[in-house]
C-alpha cells in the first residue's frame, strides 16, 4: 500500500507528466488528483483504507493519489489535465466560477447521465438542482464536501477577555474595537492566494446586503454597482479604515495568515471546516476553537457563507473514465461517506443527510448546527471564472488602499457583464 | 600576364588569387559538392527538427493562436481576426503590465548588475579571501527563484518578517513598511528577491573582465598620479566594456524572464501593482484559458525584447565608435 500515496515533490504542475507507473499486464491503475491533505499520514491512512475497499472488490485495480499542486484557481488542475498524462479523476475546490473554466475548455466530461442513473438519489435535492442550472442542464462535478464560511476564534483568548459575540453587525463592530483596544489584531484577512481572499469578503458582503441579494448578484441579476452591494464593500472598506484589518495584509498569503491567527496575535479568522484540520496540522489545540456565524443587522441572515467546496470530476483526457465513473460511485456509497464523517481527520459537511453519524470532533457539531440554518454564497466559488481573478484583485486592493469601493464593484461588475 | 596565368584567369574567373585560394590548403575545409550538400543537410536535420519542433513550431503556434477564441487544447478555436489585439490594445491591466515590466528590467539592470559590478570592484583586489567572498556571493544564484520567493515573502513579512523585526530592533521602527502590499514599493521589494539571486553570476563575469585589464595600465595611472576614482574612470571601467555589454544583455533578457519570484510572492497584487507581462499571460493562459490573448501579450513581449535588443546594439555600436 505504500505506493498508493504519490507524492509529486515537482518545480510546478506544468511538470507533471511522469507519474503513471507501469503496470504489469491486465493490471488498471486509477490515479486521482487529491484529496488536498493527502500527504498528512493520518488524511493518507483513511484514503488508502478506502481505496483497499474498493480494490478488494476489483482485482488487479490500485487507486494512486496525487497529492495536489494547486487548484484550478491557479491553473494547475488545467495544466496537469493538458499534460496528457493526467489525473483519471479530479478531487479539488470547484463552484461554478472555477467549473466554468474547465467546463469552458473542454477539459471535463459530462456526467449527466450518471446522474440520473442513480447519483442524484446520493446528493442533496436542491444541491441535484443547483448543479444543474449553469450549463443548461448538463453537470459536470460531484460535489464531495460543502463549505460554510464562518468565524473561528480563540475560546480561551475569549474568555479571558470576557468578549461575547453579540447578536447585531453594530455589535460586532463593538466587539472589534474592544479586541483592538485589548492590543490584540481583531481579523485576520490573507488575500494573497486565490480563494482565501473571498472567505472574510463574502462574509461581510452576506450580513450587510443579505443572502438573497447575494444570490442575485452572483447570478448577474443585480449588477456589483447595487447600493445595497455597494454598501457591502463600503463596511468591508471601514473593517481596513478602522485597523481591524489593517493594510499590510494585503501581502499576505493563506500560511501567513493561518499563523497570525494560530499564533493568537489575532482574534478572528473567516474559514471553513477544513480550517480544523489546518489547526490541527500546527499543532494547534483543536478544543479552544470556537465556530460562530458571523453577526448580521439583517434578521436571519447569520448564517454562513458557503457553496459546493470540493468536487470530483473526470477530466476529458481520463484514460479509465468507466473506472472512474466506478470509483466516484463507491466514494458516494454509506459505506465511505460514514468511514470518512466519522473519522478524526473528517472537516466537511457531506453532500447528503447522513444518519446516525457522530462527528468525531466538537467543533464539527457546532459547524453542522450552523450549516443546518441555512448557508449563504461564498461569491469566490459562484461568479464565472472570468470574473474571479477581479474579483480577488478588488478585495486586495480594498485592503491595500488601491482601488475606491466604487470603483471597485464597477470593475468586478465589467468583468460579470464581459461574461455573459 | 602568361597564357598560363590568363588561362587559369579564364577558368576560375578570379585571377592570380583566386587560383591560390581555390587550391586547398592544409587544414582548409573541403570543397562541398553535390554529396557533401546533402551531407552537411543530413547532419543538420536533428538539430533542425529540434529547432523547429521545439521554438519554430510554437512561435507560428502562438502567431495563429493570436487570431483565434482558442480556450484551451480541447476547445475548436474560431477566428476572431484582430479581436484579441483589440482587447490587449484596450486592456488598462495589459498596460499596466507593459510599464511594470519596463521598471522591472530597470530595477534588475540597477540592483543585480550595480551590485554586481560593485562587489566585483570590491572583492578584486583581495588575495586570500576573495575564492571565499566569490563563492558566498555566488551561492544565492544556486537557489531556485520559486524558493527565493518564499524565503523573501517570509523576510517581508509585515508580522514575522526579518525586516521589519530588524528595524524594531534597532528602534527604527518608523521605517516598517507593508512591503508587498503598498502599491509604491512591491515590485521594488520583489525585484530585491529577484535580484538578490542573480547578482552573484554577474559579479563573476566582472570579476573576469578586470582580470583581462592590464595591470600596467594601472601602474601608468599612478606614475601619472591618478586618484582611485580616476583609475576607475579611465581604466577599469573602460577596460569592462565588452563584460558590461554582456552583463547589460543577459540582465534585460534574464529581466524581462522575470516570473517566478512574483508569482510566488505577490501573485500579481495587491491590485496588479506588480503584475508583470509574463504573470499577466500565466494568468490568462492558464487561469483564465484565454489563450488568443495571452498569445498576443507572447507577441508583445517578444516585439518588445527584440527593439531593446537592437536599440541596446545600436547605442552601443555609437558609443563603440
Amino acid at each position: 500500500m505504500f505506493n498508493k500515496v504519490t507524492s509529486m515533490h515537482l518545480a510546478g504542475a506544468l511538470a507533471f507528466g511522469a507519474v503513471v507507473a507501469a503496470s504489469p499486464a491486465g493490471a488498471q491503475t486509477l490515479n486521482m488528483w487529491g484529496p488536498e491533505k493527502i500527504a498528512d499520514p493520518a488524511v493518507a491512512a483513511l484514503w488508502e483504507k478506502i481505496a483497499d475497499g474498493f480494490e478488494a472488490t476489483r482485482p488487479g485495480v490500485t487507486i494512486e493519489y496525487i497529492a495536489p499542486t494547486g487548484t484550478i484557481s491557479n491553473g494547475a488542475v488545467q495544466a496537469a489535465i493538458q499534460s496528457d498524462a493526467g489525473p483519471d479523476v479530479v478531487l479539488t475546490n470547484s463552484g461554478i466560477g472555477r467549473m466554468t473554466t474547465v467546463v469552458n475548455s473542454k477539459l471535463v466530461q459530462p456526467l449527466t447521465a450518471d446522474y440520473e442513473a442513480g447519483w442524484k438519489d446520493q446528493i442533496y435535492p436542491w444541491l441535484y438542482e443547483q448543479l444543474k442550472q449553469p450549463f443548461d442542464g448538463e453537470i459536470y462535478e460531484v460535489p464531495d464536501g460543502l463549505d460554510a464560511l464562518a468565524i473561528w476564534y480563540h475560546k480561551d483568548m475569549f474568555e479571558e477577555h470576557g468578549w461575547e459575540f453579540p447578536d447585531s453587525y453594530d455589535g460586532f463592530l463593538e466587539l472589534l474595537q474592544k479586541i483592538q483596544d485589548a492590543g490584540v489584531q481583531p481579523i485576520v484577512a490573507a488575500p494573497n492566494n486565490t480563494g482565501s481572499a473571498g472567505h472574510i469578503f463574502g462574509n461581510v458582503l452576506q450580513v450587510t446586503a443579505g443572502s438573497d441579494v447575494m444570490g442575485d448578484v452572483v447570478s448577474g441579476e443585480i449588477p456589483w454597482t447595487d447600493e445595497r452591494v455597494v454598501a457591502g464593500l463600503q463596511a468591508f472598506a471601514d473593517l481596513v479604515d478602522k485597523g481591524y484589518i489593517q493594510p499590510e495584509m494585503a501581502a499576505l498569503n493563506f500560511d501567513a495568515g493561518t499563523r497570525l491567527f494560530l499564533s493568537k496575535r489575532a482574534a478572528i479568522f473567516v474559514g471553513g471546516p477544513w480550517f480544523i484540520g489546518i489547526a490541527a496540522g500546527a499543532d494547534y489545540p483543536v478544543e479552544n476553537l470556537g465556530y460562530v456565524s458571523m453577526p448580521s443587522n439583517l434578521e436571519g441572515e447569520s448564517i454562513p457563507t458557503g457553496g459546493i467546496g470540493w468536487s470530483y470530476m473526470i477530466p476529458t483526457t481520463s484514460k479509465q473514465p468507466d473506472l472512474a465513473r466506478e470509483w466516484i460511485g463507491y466514494l458516494l456509497s454509506d459505506e465511505v461517506m460514514k468511514m470518512r464523517a466519522e473519522d478524526p481527520t473528517s472537516s466537511a459537511i457531506y453532500p447528503r443527510e447522513l444518519e446516525g453519524v457522530e462527528p468525531a470532533t466538537p467543533v464539527m457539531k457546532d459547524i453542522f448546527d450552523a450549516a443546518a440554518k441555512g448557508v449563504g454564497y461564498n461569491p469566490s466559488v459562484y461568479v464565472p471564472g472570468s470574473t474571479i481573478d477581479t474579483y480577488y484583485q478588488v478585495i486586495q486592493g480594498l485592503i491595500g488602499g488601491q482601488v475606491s469601493v466604487e470603483d471597485g464593484a464597477a470593475q468586478i461588475e465589467a468583468q460579470m457583464q464581459q461574461a455573459k | 600576364m602568361t597564357s598560363e596565368a590568363a588561362a587559369g584567369k579564364n577558368r576560375s574567373g578570379m585571377g592570380a588569387r583566386g587560383l591560390t585560394h581555390a587550391t586547398p590548403a592544409a587544414g582548409a575545409a573541403p570543397p562541398v559538392g553535390e554529396h557533401g550538400q546533402s551531407q552537411v543537410w543530413l547532419f543538420l536535420a536533428p538539430a533542425f527538427a529540434v529547432y523547429a519542433v521545439f521554438t519554430l513550431l510554437p512561435i507560428v503556434w502562438t502567431v495563429v493562436l493570436s487570431f483565434t477564441d482558442s480556450g484551451g487544447f480541447n476547445t475548436t478555436a474560431r477566428f476572431t481576426g484582430l479581436e484579441n489585439y483589440e482587447a490587449v490594445a484596450t486592456d488598462p491591466i495589459a498596460w499596466r503590465a507593459l510599464w511594470q515590466t519596463i521598471l522591472w528590467l530597470v530595477y534588475h539592470l540597477v540592483l543585480a548588475g550595480g551590485l554586481g559590478l560593485f562587489l566585483a570592484l570590491a572583492i578584486a583586489r583581495l588575495r586570500r579571501t576573495q575564492v571565499m567572498f566569490r563563492t558566498l556571493f555566488f551561492l544565492p544564484h544556486l537557489v531556485s527563484l520559486g524558493v527565493v520567493g518564499v524565503i523573501w515573502a517570509n523576510i517581508y513579512d509585515p508580522y514575522f518578517g526579518l525586516l521589519n523585526s530588524v528595524l524594531d530592533n534597532l528602534h527604527l521602527g518608523f521605517l516598517k513598511q507593508g512591503w508587498l502590499s503598498d502599491s509604491l514599493l512591491v515590485l521594488f521589494s520583489v525585484n530585491v528577491a529577484s535580484s538578490w539571486q542573480g547578482f552573484g553570476l554577474y559579479m563573476l563575469l566582472f570579476l573576469a573582465g578586470l582580470q583581462n585589464i592590464d595591470t600596467t595600465l594601472y601602474d601608468a595611472a599612478d606614475v601619472d598620479g591618478a586618484s582611485s576614482f580616476q583609475k576607475l574612470r579611465y581604466v577599469t571601467l573602460p577596460g569592462l566594456r565588452e563584460v558590461t555589454t554582456f552583463v547589460v544583455s543577459l540582465a534585460l533578457i534574464n529581466g524581462l524572464k522575470g516570473f517566478a519570484t512574483v508569482f510566488v510572492m505577490t501573485n500579481g497584487g495587491p491590485f496588479y501593482r506588480s503584475e508583470l507581462i509574463t504573470t499577466y499571460i500565466y494568468r490568462l493562459a492558464f487561469q483564465a484559458q484565454q489563450h488568443g490573448r495571452a498569445a498576443v501579450l507572447c507577441i508583445l513581449l517578444s516585439l518588445f525584447a527584440i527593439t531593446i535588443t537592437i536599440v541596446f546594439n545600436r547605442w552601443r555600436r555609437r558609443i563603440d565608435q
